[in-house]
C-alpha cells in the first residue's frame, strides 16, 4: 500500500491512491482532486456515476484515519470549475476533518479564496516550508526542492512480448517531486523519462518504484529500501 | 371497379411510355415494384446497383401522386410527399437527377431537395419553413428533422419513404437510427409506404423484418421483390513471375504494380480498389512516380478527400476523361459509372459481397460482363484469390447482423424527441417495441432509460444537479435547456469512427480530412502524403492541421482505422477448402495454388500444410520471445476471440502474460516463457464449454468492450465531441470515454450502457456464434503440433503484425517487476 523515500532529509510515504505523507511534518499532500468535475459533467447532461464523486471523500477520510496528519495540503486544482453542489459535500468533509487544511492555488482554482477561508482553510499562491517549495505548477529552482502537481504524470511501460501498459505515477527528479492526480475521473499525461528520473507507479493496491538509469528508454526496478 | 382498373393500367402506361421514349424496356422487377407500391404494399427490393432500381421506386411514388391528384399539372398540393434515404451523401445528386428527369418529363411541378451534412445554412433555413416535395437525405439528417419542433406536421403529408442501400445500414447503428425514425413516421405519416432497396446479402428476409418491424402491420402487408439480375463476373488473379521474390507478409502490393499497367492500357477506365485509404495514397503516388506519363490521366478517390475533388473525380469517370482511379470503399456504392470497363482489387477484399459489389462496378450495364483482376499483396493472399473465384461461382454472400437493444441509439433518439416537441413515454414505448432492435425491450429497461435521462441515475439525490430531460406538467418528457438542445443537435451526426481533422494549407485552402490519431503522431516539419500531395506538417490549430507543400522525397503515409476487415464465415470456409487442395495432385489445383508451390515446400520443411482433418499448431523461439501459432483459418475476429479465450485458459494453469496477434489465417500467443502445448491439449482447452464465462473473464474482453464503449459514450451523449470547427480536440473525448469506462466499471457496472459495450463485443466483435462453430470443428480435427527452429511462411504475416493485444492474470505490480526490460516512451 505504501512506499517510503527520503528527500532532502525528510521522509515521505507514498500511498497507492496518489497521496504523499511527510512524516516529520505530519503533512498529507494531495494534488489535483478536481472536485466538482463529475457534477459539472452531470450538469451538462452526461450521467457520470454519482458514486464516483463520493469515492473522493471516502478516500480522503480513510487517508486521514490512516495517517492522522496535522496538516492536509492540497497542491492545487482542488475544485475543477465553478461552484456546484459538490462544494456542499466538500464542506461537509472539512467539518469532519481534524487537520489544518491548506490550498496551494492551481489554474483550475477559480473559486474565490474567501469561500475556502470561510471553511477555515488557508489559501496560498505557493508555500515555502522547510527545505521544500510547494507549488501547483512544477517550478524550476536551484534553491529548494519543489513539490508540485498539475501535470497528472503517468508512465508508459513495455516489456518483452509486446506488453504495454500506462499507469499514473509519482514523478521524482533530482530537485522535484510531482504528485499524480488524486481525483477519480481526472485522467493523466504520459511522461517521457530522462536519465536519472524516478517513478513510483500506482499499480492497483501496490506501488512499484522504477528508475531510468543509464540506458536510454529503459527503466529498471528500484526495490524499496 | 373497371374505371379504377383503367386508371391503374393508365398509370402504369405512363411509366412504360416514358421507358419506351428513352429507348428502354422496363424490367419485370421494376413493373412488379410499381404495381406493389400502387396496391399499397410496403416492401424490400433486392436489386444491385446499376440495375435501374431508382426508377423502380421513383415512378410509383410519382404515379401515386398523379392518381391522387388528377389535376397535378396545374394544381399542387403542399407539403412533403416522399423521402429517399441514402447512406452516402455522395449518392444524393445522382438520385436527385433521376427524380428530376421523370418529373420534368411528366410535367409534375415538384421540387426535389437534398438535405445532408453538406447542405448550406440558407438552404436549411428554407427547408425549415417548407420541406421540398421530394426530399433526399441521410439517416442522420432525418433524425435532425425529428429534432425540430412541430415535425409531425411536416411529415403528415408524406406517403412514401425509400431506404436505399439498406444492406449497408442494416448491420450498423445508423440502421437502428433508421428503425427508430420509421417507428415514429408510421404514426405521424398515416399513409406512409415503406420501401427498402438492398443488394444481395445472406439474410434478405431478415432485412425486410428489420426494415418494417418484425410483427408489424407493415410487415404483414409487405412484399419482397428480387431483381434476379445475375451478372457474369470474370475473375482473374495477377500472378507474380517468380514466387521467390514475392513477400511473405502483408504488403502494399507495389512490387506487382507493373502488372496493372497493361490492364489500365487495355481499358477505357479502370478502377483500382485498395482496402485502406493509406494504401490508396501510396498506390496513387507510386503509379505517378513510375509512370509520370499518367499525370492528369489518373486520379484518387477516398472518403477523406475534399468533397469537391471527389465529385470532380466522379464526374471525370463519367466523362471518360480518366484512365484509372485508385480508390477505396468510397466508390463501392451507387453512382453509375458506365465507362468503367475493368476493376482491379489490390489485396484481399475479405468478403464475397464486397468483392461482387466491386466487380459489379465494371460493365455497369445490364447484360454486360464484369471483369475484375485480383492483385495479391503477399503470398498467402493467393489462396484468397483462388478462393474468391470459387466464392463468385457459388455466390456465397454474407449475412449482415442487425443490432439488438442498442441503448445508446435509443437514448439519443429519446433526447431527439425531447428536443423537438417532447414525448409521452407510453406512446413511444409502444412504437419502439415494434422495431426489430427493441422487440425485447422490457418495462424495467425502459424505466431505467427514462431514469437515466431525467435523473442521470436510478435514484434521486438532493445534492445532484444532473440536467437533461424534464418531465412537464402534462407528462411530456422535454429538454428545456437550450444548451443541452444545441449540443444534442450537433451530436446527432456522430455515429462514426475516429475523429477527423481538417487538413489545410497555412495560406488557406482546404485539402481534406484525416484521422486525428495520425496527425497526433506528427511533429512539426514531418512530411506526409495526403490527397496525392507531399505535405509538410506545421501545426494543429483547433480541429485543423496546417500544412504546406514539400519537395521532400520520402514521407509518411496516413494509416486509417477503417482498414482492418475480417474474413466472413462464408469466405473462410471457401478459403480453407482452397488451402486443402495444396495437398492434392497438381492437376486438381488452381493456378494460384500451383504458383504457391515454392512457399508450400518451404512450409513443409519444418511444418505441414494442413489438410481438412488437421489443426496446425506451430511453436518456435525468436528474440521477441516464445511464439505459439494456431491456424484455424476463421477470419480475424474469430481469431481475436479465440486467442483471448485460449490465453485466458492457459493462464489458469499458471501465471502468465501473453501478447496476442492475429490475422485472417491464424493467431499467435507470444510470451516470455514457452507454453507446454501438450498440456494445452491434455486439458482440452479448445472446448466450447463455458465459452461465455471464460471470454468474459479474459482481460482482453474488457479491452474490446472499452473500445466499443467509446462510440456508445458518444452516441448516448455521455461525452460531447465538440462543436464543428470550434474544436475540442478528439484526444479529449478519447480520454474522457476511457475515463468514463473506468468510472462505470468501478462505480456503476450494472449501467445498461456499460453492459451494452460487452454485449456488442460478444455479438458483433467476437461473433460468438461463429466462434462456437469453429471450436466444434477443431474438436473433430487431429491436432498437429510442430516445434520449429524458425518462423514458417504461414506464421510470418502473423508474427510481424504490430497491432497487439495482451492478456494476463498477474497482478499489475508483479507484471512490472517481472518485465526483464522495462521500456518506456514510444507510441
Amino acid at each position: 500500500m505504501t512506499y517510503s523515500v527520503e528527500i532532502s532529509g525528510a521522509t515521505f510515504t507514498f500511498h497507492s491512491w496518489g497521496a504523499a505523507y511527510w512524516e516529520e511534518e505530519r503533512m498529507l499532500l494531495i494534488s489535483d482532486l478536481h472536485l466538482g468535475k463529475i457534477m459539472h459533467f452531470r450538469k451538462y447532461g452526461a450521467a457520470v456515476p454519482r458514486l464516483a464523486l463520493l469515492e473522493n471523500f471516502r478516500r480522503l477520510e480513510k487517508l486521514e484515519a490512516q495517517f492522522k496528519p496535522a496538516t492536509i495540503c492540497f497542491l492545487g486544482d482542488l475544485f475543477h470549475s465553478h461552484k456546484n453542489r459538490e462544494w456542499e459535500l466538500f464542506q461537509g468533509w472539512t467539518y469532519g476533518s481534524k487537520a489544518k487544511l491548506i490550498l496551494v492555488e492551481g489554474n483550475h482554482d477559480i473559486l474565490s479564496p474567501l469561500l475556502y477561508e470561510e471553511l477555515g482553510m488557508e489559501v496560498l499562491p505557493e508555500w515555502n516550508i522547510g527545505p521544500f517549495w510547494l507549488t501547483h505548477h512544477p517550478a524550476e529552482t536551484d534553491q529548494k526542492f519543489n513539490i508540485a502537481g498539475h501535470i497528472h504524470p503517468a508512465v508508459r511501460l513495455g516489456g518483452r512480448g509486446g506488453q504495454r501498459m500506462r499507469l499514473p505515477c509519482f514523478y521524482l527528479r533530482s530537485n522535484q517531486l510531482i504528485l499524480p492526480s488524486f481525483g477519480a475521473f481526472t485522467g493523466s499525461h504520459t511522461i517521457t523519462p530522462e536519465a536519472g528520473d524516478r517513478f513510483v507507479v500506482l499499480a492497483g493496491d501496490e506501488l512499484v518504484a522504477l528508475e531510468q538509469r543509464g540506458k536510454k528508454k529503459t527503466l529498471s526496478l528500484n526495490q524499496p529500501s | 371497379m373497371s374505371s379504377e382498373n383503367r386508371s391503374y393500367e393508365a398509370l402504369l402506361g405512363i411509366a412504360e411510355m416514358w421507358f419506351r421514349k428513352a429507348g428502354w424496356l422496363p424490367f419485370p422487377f421494376q413493373k412488379k415494384t410499381w404495381k406493389a407500391f400502387l396496391d399499397g404494399y410496403h416492401g424490400l427490393l433486392n436489386a444491385p446497383t446499376g440495375s435501374g432500381k431508382t426508377y423502380a421506386l421513383w415512378f410509383p411514388i410519382l404515379l401515386h401522386y398523379i392518381q391522387q391528384n388528377p389535376e397535378y399539372r396545374t394544381k399542387k398540393t403542399p407539403g412533403l410527399k416522399a423521402i429517399w434515404i441514402t447512406p452516402l451523401r455522395a449518392l444524393s445528386q445522382e438520385i436527385k437527377q433521376s427524380a428530376e428527369r421523370i418529373i420534368a418529363d411528366l410535367e409534375i411541378p415538384f421540387e426535389v431537395g437534398i438535405r445532408t451534412g453538406d447542405t448550406s445554412n440558407a438552404e436549411r433555413a428554407r427547408q425549415r419553413k417548407q420541406l421540398p416535395d421530394l426530399l433526399i437525405t441521410t439517416p442522420e439528417s432525418l433524425q435532425l428533422l425529428l429534432a425540430s419542433s412541430g415535425y409531425p406536421k411536416k411529415f403528415a403529408s408524406c406517403y412514401a419513404i425509400v431506404v436505399d442501400e439498406w444492406h449497408e445500414l442494416l448491420g450498423s447503428k445508423r440502421g437502428v437510427q433508421m428503425e427508430l425514425a420509421l417507428s415514429r413516421l408510421k404514426t405521424v405519416s398515416p399513409h406512409l409506404r415503406i420501401w427498402g432497396i438492398s443488394a444481395t446479402i445472406g439474410n434478405l428476409e431478415q432485412a425486410r423484418q428489420v426494415l418494417l418491424g418484425p410483427e408489424s402491420e407493415a410487415f404483414d402487408r409487405s412484399v419482397m421483390i428480387r431483381a434476379d439480375i445475375r451478372k457474369d463476373i470474370q475473375v482473374r488473379s495477377l500472378l507474380p513471375e517468380t514466387m521467390e521474390k514475392f513477400p511473405w507478409r502483408g504488403h502494399l502490393g507495389l512490387h506487382m504494380s507493373e502488372a496493372v499497367i497493361p490492364i489500365i492500357e487495355a481499358s477505357k477506365t479502370t478502377l483500382l480498389f485498395t482496402n485502406t485509404r493509406g494504401q490508396c495514397e501510396i498506390w496513387f503516388r507510386h503509379l505517378l512516380e513510375t509512370h509520370p506519363e499518367y499525370a492528369g490521366e489518373i486520379a484518387m478517390h477516398h472518403g477523406s478527400i475534399d468533397k469537391d475533388t471527389r465529385l470532380w473525380v466522379e464526374q471525370a469517370i463519367r466523362n471518360e476523361s480518366l484512365k484509372a482511379v485508385v480508390c477505396t470503399s468510397s466508390l463501392d456504392l451507387g453512382v453509375d459509372f458506365a465507362p468503367v470497363e475493368t476493376v482491379v482489387q489490390i489485396g484481399g477484399p475479405k468478403g464475397v459481397a464486397r468483392f461482387l459489389q466491386r466487380a459489379g462496378r465494371s460493365g455497369h450495364r445490364p447484360g454486360q460482363q464484369s471483369r475484375i483482376y485480383f492483385l495479391p499483396t503477399h503470398a498467402i493472399e493467393l489462396i484468397e484469390a483462388s478462393a474468391l473465384q470459387e466464392a463468385v461461382r457459388e455466390q456465397a454472400v454474407e449475412d449482415r447482423i442487425p443490432y439488438l437493444n442498442s441503448f445508446d441509439v435509443l437514448i439519443q433518439y429519446l433526447t431527439t424527441l425531447a428536443v423537438s416537441d417532447g414525448f409521452h413515454p407510453d406512446e413511444i414505448y409502444q412504437e419502439v417495441r415494434q422495431t426489430f432492435c427493441y422487440q425485447t425491450l422490457s418495462k424495467e429497461q425502459w424505466a431505467w432509460l427514462l431514469n437515466h435521462l431525467v435523473l442521470g441515475s436510478q435514484s434521486l439525490r438532493t445534492y445532484d444537479e444532473y440536467k437533461r430531460l424534464e418531465v412537464l406538467e402534462d407528462g411530456r418528457f422535454k429538454v428545456t435547456n437550450r444548451g443541452i438542445a444545441m449540443r444534442h443537435r450537433f451530436q446527432i451526426g456522430t455515429i462514426v469512427g475516429d475523429a477527423d481533422i481538417t487538413v489545410r494549407y497555412k495560406k488557406g485552402g482546404y485539402i481534406g480530412t484525416i484521422e486525428e490519431s495520425f496527425i497526433s503522431k506528427l511533429n512539426r516539419g514531418d512530411v506526409f502524403t495526403f490527397a496525392g500531395r507531399t505535405l509538410e506538417f506545421l501545426q494543429v490549430k483547433g480541429m485543423q492541421a496546417l500544412v504546406r507543400n514539400s519537395q521532400a522525397k520520402s514521407s509518411k503515409t496516413p494509416s486509417w482505422m477503417g482498414g482492418r476487415l475480417t474474413l466472413s464465415s462464408e469466405m473462410s470456409k471457401i478459403l480453407r477448402d482452397e488451402l486443402y487442395t495444396a495437398n492434392l495432385e497438381t492437376e486438381k489445383q488452381s493456378t494460384e495454388i500451383r504458383a504457391l508451390q515454392p512457399l508450400f515446400d518451404r512450409q513443409r520443411e519444418e511444418s505441414i500444410v494442413p489438410g481438412p482433418g488437421q489443426f496446425l499448431i506451430e511453436t518456435f523461439e525468436t528474440r521477441d520471445g516464445h511464439h505459439h501459432i494456431f491456424y484455424p483459418f476463421e477470419g480475424r475476429f474469430v481469431h481475436e476471440a479465440m486467442a483471448s479465450l485460449l490465453s485466458y485458459r492457459i493462464s489458469l494453469l499458471g501465471k502468465a502474460t501473453f501478447s496476442l496477434a492475429y490475422n485472417d489465417y491464424g493467431f499467435e500467443l507470444l510470451s516470455e516463457e514457452a507454453v507446454n502445448i501438450q498440456e494445452v491439449l491434455d486439458n482440452n482447452l479448445f472446448t466450447a464449454e463455458h465459452l461465455i464465462e471464460d471470454l468474459q473473464k479474459s482481460l482482453n474482453m474488457t479491452e474490446m468492450a472499452r473500445r466499443k464503449f467509446r462510440d456508445i459514450a458518444v452516441i448516448s451523449g455521455l461525452v460531447f465531441t465538440g462543436y464543428p470547427k470550434k474544436g475540442i480536440k478528439m484526444k479529449h473525448l478519447q480520454s474522457n470515454s476511457q475515463l468514463l469506462f473506468e468510472v462505470f466499471r468501478d462505480y456503476e457496472p450494472d449501467n445498461l450502457l456499460f453492459q451494452q459495450a460487452f454485449t456488442e463485443t460478444f455479438e458483433h466483435q467476437l461473433e460468438e456464434g461463429r466462434l462456437r462453430q469453429a471450436l466444434e470443428r477443431i474438436a473433430t480435427q487431429e491436432v498437429v503440433w510442430k516445434d520449429c527452429r524458425r518462423p514458417t511462411p504461414f506464421s510470418f504475416p502473423i508474427i510481424t503484425d504490430r497491432l497487439r493485444e495482451k492478456l494476463t492474470n498477474e497482478k499489475l505490480a508483479d507484471r512490472i517487476r517481472r518485465m526483464t526490460q522495462i521500456l518506456t516512451g514510444g507510441k
